[in-house]
């Protein structure tokens, strides 16, 4: 998955269902598939190989590496990304705006997987190596967003604004970052995402995750852990987008 | 900021100019114009000849390139802009309420910035809630979106007014509306204005607005230069030359009869007449015109006695036969 | 061996490896361009049917592409099937949104000014509805393609074609002579591509535009 998954699924114009059905469909369906598998994996008699990826001590593991990555990766885009986003949609910097907007656009068509593995030869296999390639792959949409959510904001908003006597400063706090939380975290959402699919990468690094599985499974020619492995991811890539969109829901402004 | 009185001090504007670079002609040149204190007083001309300039750099969004501006005697020019805004009301026409705050939050930002308790600030909200006919028990917790146009123009002027400043600053704070609602606001406008005496400077290309809420009009052309500056009354019977009456249009005597009130014209009998069509004493002289001509009668009758058509004529400076009198009835406000 | 010696000495099997990489893209681009579009097309006026298409192909894109692929080889095998499948999937819904709204932004009156004509409904879509929204189509499918050129690298774990088996290849021979060579060339060769991709869509953007759209009033 790229990045211009960000533009996919940005503006999604989903009507919203009742509360509390749209909110409790995709855990419900996310709880259902992960029985069925349970279920599914019961049934089959395991060999000595397959043992050793499918037990609970394993898929915990999987699990917290999986997410540390994520989180952590996360974690770093948002203090690296929003402040450079604001910073670049200042009057002031009117250059870097297309500048970032076409190096965005390129760096979109650099494979995820070719950067982790080019980063490999810069630090060598590992949980940092994943994390860098990770941070680089999804600061650009948080970057963006936020420049955009920042210049979007309504000049005649910021007019009354100094004409109220505002400083920039005030301006900025009280208006313009306000005004584009829904964009920063839509583009948050996104990057979140983004990240879950890439870190099955990091297994290709040696950083762990579900991807291990996947990969295991496919080396070893034992489908199921494979399954396993591709069925997990997707269940967190679901559930991960699911928190994401109760967050946009949550912390959006409210009058907005 | 302005020797605290909440009622208008008075504007000085010296050589104002405004060049901006790479353009030929200064948006504003050489602009020099007094406004009393607690007058409104109405720019009034087409878009691009430099009014809104003029305007904003009263309160500095614009930055003159020379010339000097006071406010109550200080010149504004030493202040700190920000600083500066804060006591200064604005009000513009896309409104701009912040959709992220309250209707109460909206107008109590200004006070909060001057550091205003709480219970003032709240207190203060209610008060203007109430000033512009918004219900404070129904309105303080909404949000801008939730309003409807009229509304938002309402707790714009409210927020406008939120710091009580001696000078307000308005770009057609009601151009956005639709008729009805933009009649309406003006109206409750002009009743806010006798109350507060406030300074006031207004911006308009609608120059039935100017007449109906200027207590002095300057119509400007390109430039910003004035073409005549003076009351409605005077510039619609005398308009300085034919750019001016170019503005006013064909109508200028119904507009000045607009501007009168039945209660301001002497009536010629001392008892109302039931058989004649009535008239409210706040009726403008305008409308008793239309009720003589649909009756097909010149006369009617107003709640202290009979006003007839020589009173119209006699009222804006002409006998009924065509002939002047001597001194024609003062056509101010 | 420096890397313009590597690539050199390796064209064949790159050249080989790019024209697949880009086949495999243009394939699964054309088939959901053709099953998009006609999705769009059909659920546009229906709410409920338009918003469930969009849902649907919004959740597909949330499933991570190694896990989708690897998924899919118990239906299609390793190799072609699994990647093309894989990429048509990834491609709907940039193409089915922007149908959508290419479709429903129209102006309601030029819409009915062509009704009022007489315009049979089928007819009014063809020389009407769908030229006018054939701009915000072509970016919905300019998106899809840059976005499948990017994903069809990891395919090649699961056997498919491409450039993303030079990627794979580094990654197995780290340390060895040419692995950052092969990386790098499978890696650049990707970037290339989804510039030449980029390149056509902008002219083809130029060459179908109608002309009543590309004039400056």
């Amino acid at each position: 998955m790229t990045a211009d998954t960000i533009a996919a699924r940005r503006a999604r114009p989903l009507r919203r269902l009742p509360f509390g059905t749209r909110v409790l469909f995709t855990p419900v369906a996310i709880a259902v598939v992960l029985v069925a598998l349970y279920a599914w994996v019961s049934t089959l008699e395991l060999d000595s190989i397959e043992q050793r990826s499918l037990n609970r001590a394993v898929i915990v593991a999987k699990t917290i590496e999986h997410l540390e990555m994520t989180l952590a990766a996360t974690a770093l885009v948002v203090v690296i990304a929003i402040p450079l986003g604001v910073a670049a949609s200042r009057a002031t910097n009117r250059l870097i705006a297309p500048v970032i907007l076409t190096v965005g656009n390129l760096g979109q068509a650099v494979p995820c997987i070719g950067l982790l593995v080019l980063c490999t030869f810069l630090m060598g296999v590992g949980f940092q190596t994943a994390l860098v390639g990770l941070v680089a792959y999804a600061v650009l949409p948080v970057l963006r967003n936020t420049m955009v959510g920042v210049q979007q904001v309504d000049p005649a908003l910021i007019e009354a604004a100094r004409g109220m006597g505002m400083t920039r400063g005030q301006i900025l706090r009280r208006v313009e970052l306000k005004l584009a939380v829904p964009a920063i975290l839509a583009g948050l959402r996104t990057a979140l995402v983004l990240t879950v699919g890439v870190a099955t990468l990091g297994a290709f690094v040696a950083a762990g995750g579900f991807g291990e599985l996947i990969i295991n499974g496919l080396k070893l020619n034992r489908m199921p852990v494979t399954i396993v492995g591709g069925v997990l991811t997707a269940c967190i890539a679901f559930f991960i987008d699911w928190l994401g969109g109760l967050a946009e829901d949550l912390l959006k402004p409210r009058g907005m | 900021m302005f020797d605290r009185d909440t009622e208008g001090v008075r504007i000085e504007l010296r050589s104002l100019t405004k060049r901006y670079p790479g353009q030929t002609a200064p948006a504003v040149d050489n602009v020099s114009m007094d406004i009393p204190a607690g007058e409104l007083v109405v720019f009034v001309g087409p878009s691009g000849c430099g009014k809104t300039t003029t305007m904003k750099m009263i309160n500095r969004l614009v930055e003159p390139t020379s010339g000097e501006i006071r406010i109550g005697g200080r010149d504004v020019l030493s202040l700190n802009p920000d600083e500066l805004r804060r006591h200064i009301g604005y009000a513009i026409q896309q409104v701009g309420l912040f959709p992220h705050l309250t209707v109460a939050q909206n107008i109590g930002l200004v006070p909060k910035l001057l550091g205003w308790s709480q219970e003032k600030i709240a207190a203060r909200v209610e008060e203007l809630l109430t000033l512009v006919h918004l219900e404070p028990g129904a309105f303080t917790d909404r949000y801008p979106r939730q309003l409807s146009g009229g509304q938002q123009q309402r707790v714009g002027v409210a927020r406008a007014l939120a710091a009580d400043p001696p000078v307000m600053l308005m770009d057609e704070p009601f151009g956005a509306t639709d008729p009805i609602t933009r009649e309406h606001l003006q109206n409750e406008f002009v009743r806010l204005q006798k109350q507060l005496r406030k300074t006031i400077i207004f911006v308009t290309h609608d120059f039935e607005e100017a007449i109906k809420l200027g207590d002095r009009i300057a119509v400007l052309r390109e430039g910003s230069h004035i073409a005549q500056y003076d009351t409605p009354a005077a510039i619609l019977s005398d308009p300085a030359d034919d750019y001016v009456a170019g503005f006013i249009g064909q109508d200028a005597t119904l507009k000045r009869l607009a501007l009168l009130q039945v209660a301001d014209v002497p009536v010629t009998e001392p008892l109302p007449d039931p058989v004649l069509p009535q008239v409210a004493p706040d009726a403008s002289l305008r409308e008793a015109l239309d009720l003589m001509l649909a009756h097909g009668t010149d006369r009617c009758s107003t709640p202290s006695g009979v006003l007839t058509y020589a009173t119209l004529c006699e009222a804006v400076g002409n006998r009924p036969d065509g002939t002047r009198p001597e001194e024609a009835v003062a056509g101010d406000r | 061996m420096s890397f313009s010696e590597y690539v050199i000495s390796r064209w064949d099997t790159l050249s080989l490896a790019a024209a697949e990489h880009a086949m495999v893209v243009a394939v699964a681009i054309a088939i959901a361009t053709v099953i998009g579009v006609g999705v769009g097309v059909l659920t546009h006026g229906v709410p409920r049917a338009r918003e469930a298409s969009i849902a649907v192909s919004a959740a597909i894109l949330t499933i991570p592409s190694l896990a989708l692929l690897t998924l899919l080889i118990p239906l299609t095998g390793l190799g072609w099937g699994s990647t093309l499948l894989g990429l048509t999937a990834y491609a709907f819904l940039p193409i089915i949104r922007n149908t959508v709204t290419g479709l429903r932004g129209l102006d309601a009156a030029t819409v009915e000014a062509g009704r009022g004509m007489g315009l049979s409904r089928p007819r009014l879509l063809l020389r009407v509805q769908l030229p006018l929204a054939w701009p915000l189509i072509l970016t919905g499918i300019r998106i899809s393609t840059q976005m499948l050129i990017g994903i069809a690298a990891i395919a090649a774990f699961v056997d498919g074609p491409g450039l993303g088996n030079q990627i794979f290849e580094g990654l197995s021979r780290l340390g060895s002579v040419n692995s950052l060579n092969a990386t790098l060339a499978g890696t650049l060769g990707i970037v290339i591509i989804a510039i030449l991709f980029d390149v056509f869509f902008y002219v083809v953007r130029h060459l179908t535009t109608p002309r009543g759209l590309r004039v400056r009033p």
